[in-house]
């Protein structure tokens, strides 16, 4: 193995706990496994603590009225018991912790009364730590350019979701993290979101058009440009404009076209 | 010395409280400005600022678009060094990151990459670079010099400054049983431009000490008085503390306190 070598199998050590009951790894015997046990444990309670600070930023604010800090879970028997099986950024991770803060947050004495939008507003948050969650391109290296310009066919992003919610969410999202005496309220009205991420792990929230959905729903890997144009109806500037602004926020990528 | 200039981090949630604040010459910036920011304006007016944000690891060299980004926030902050951190936290491919500070093997290999990708770095910026060392929980069989000499072998073939963090020398030697006096002595303490100083916490994972967003102690700061005997080209000490649960209280005594030590 070469010494970058090992500094990745270290770094999986830490951020993969499965990894660190497998012979492969232990037989490294590369640390004292006890020590990096615990440093291990350290790091993912440091992660998820970041994530759910950053992601649940609207659930902290509202913990004056609901009572539940998202974060206090980390401290609880169910993120220990996680702590076993977690795999620092992957989606089923990130999956079993957010639903934790979910759960944690909805339990509120009075909660979902006090806040109608609460649990839009939890979903909502949830999918946003979920659609983070993965492996990101680090550096771009020097083809990424040229590559990219060989591709043709546009794929819907995975884990890229469209979420429906009963409340219009983008409204009251601002004023949460403004000072505020008053609860501020959410429109009720249906409102269809879309939740991307860049493959640098960037995270977008836009509403949905007709066109945005149309194109979601058709962008298979398949189906070439002009394909989409005529199944999509729509004109070449158009569809190129909505692409362009898909592709920007990580909903869409392209793929080579077989 | 020259002018030692004493300031801390910049925390969006204490924007208010630190653009009013006295008593503090700079602040460090971990995250660019949120657009939404009401202090930044007043904050970037009135203060030195010192780019501290996550450039890359130098374990790969910088892609276009981080030295990029890296510049753009030099210039924003008009930075008199930029920094960077002796770390190693995410694997080749992307794959696993651990988002958070780990330090590489001490080997040959590391040292090459390290010196190489610095010296790039450093030749497409228009400030000085400094490199932060990061503390290690436990030791690693395959490193094969220790982090000291290794860091003073990367500063010889590097035109870099030191960001010489004290917590994380305080925390290295408390794990290993040793005086963190002692323990510094080996660093090169001549390259170093600032130093940082923080409070430390038991933690329950870990079963002793670890970086907290809390004063440093008393020993901490007999520490840095010590150390800024050794460092002749220091230029700033920054309270390291970066943190939501971070009061203004604590940011501000703290950095009353680091000013009465140095």
């Amino acid at each position: 193995m070469t010494d970058r070598e090992i500094q990745d199998s270290l770094i999986r050590a830490l951020a993969d706990a499965p990894f660190r009951s497998t012979p492969g790894w232990r037989e490294q015997r590369l640390a004292d496994p006890s020590r990096l046990e615990r440093f291990a444990r350290f790091l993912a309670r440091h992660y998820y603590y970041e994530r759910l600070i950053h992601f649940f930023k609207y659930s902290r604010v509202l913990a004056r009225i609901t009572g539940r800090s998202p974060e206090t879970v980390l401290t609880g028997a169910g993120f220990d018991g996680l702590l076993e099986v977690l795999v620092l950024g992957s989606r089923a991770s990130a999956i079993a912790v957010a639903t934790l803060a979910v759960d944690h947050v909805r339990a509120g004495d009075g909660a979902r009364d006090q806040v109608p939008y609460l649990e839009d507003l939890t979903a909502y948050e949830h999918a946003m730590m979920v659609v983070e969650s993965g492996a990101r391109v680090w550096s771009d290296g020097s083809g990424a350019e040229a590559t990219r310009n060989q591709w043709s066919v546009p794929i819907r992003a995975e884990g890229t979701m469209l979420l429906d919610f009963a409340y219009d969410l983008p409204v009251v999202l601002p004023l949460l993290l403004k000072p505020w005496t008053e609860l501020p309220q959410a429109p009720r009205r249906p409102t269809r979101l879309l939740i991307a991420r860049s493959p640098h792990g960037r995270v977008s929230v836009a509403r949905t058009s007709t066109a945005i959905d149309m194109l979601l729903q058709l962008a298979d890997g398949r189906k070439s440009l002009d394909d989409l144009a005529r199944d999509a109806g729509l004109r070449p500037a158009e569809l190129q404009a909505t692409l362009e602004g898909l592709v920007e926020i990580g909903a869409v990528r392209f793929s080579l076209g077989s | 010395m020259a002018q030692l200039m004493v300031g801390a981090f910049y925390n969006p949630h204490l924007g208010q409280e630190l653009a009013q604040a006295t008593g503090i010459d700079h602040l460090a910036m971990a995250d660019p400005p949120r657009a939404d920011d009401p202090w930044w304006p007043m904050i970037r007016e009135r203060y030195t600022l010192l780019l501290h944000d996550y450039l890359g690891q130098l374990s790969e060299p910088l892609d276009e678009r981080a030295i990029a980004r890296a510049r753009s926030l030099a210039g924003l902050y008009r930075s008199p060094w930029v920094a960077e951190h002796f770390q190693c936290l995410h694997t080749e491919d992307g794959t696993y990151n651990l988002n958070y500070v780990f330090p590489p093997l001490y080997t040959e290999a590391f040292l090459d990459r390290f010196v190489a990708n610095a010296n790039a770095l450093q030749e497409r910026l228009d400030q000085p670079l400094v490199m932060e060392n990061i503390p290690g929980f436990f030791d690693v069989a395959a490193s094969r010099m220790p982090e000291a000499l290794w860091l003073r072998r990367f500063f010889d073939r590097t035109s870099a400054g030191f960001l010489l963090d004290l917590p994380h020398i305080w925390l290295e030697a408390h794990y290993h049983r040793v005086d963190p006096r002692a323990f510094l002595a080996d660093f090169p303490l001549e390259r170093v431009v600032e130093l940082h100083v923080a409070g430390v916490e038991p933690d329950r994972d870990l079963e002793g000490p670890w970086i907290a967003p809390t004063e440093p102690s008393e020993a901490m700061l007999e520490l840095l008085h010590h150390a800024l005997h050794h460092c002749p080209q220091a230029k700033a000490v920054t309270f390291d503390a970066f943190s939501p649960t971070l009061t203004a209280d604590v940011l501000q005594r703290s950095v009353a306190r680091i000013r009465a030590a140095v």
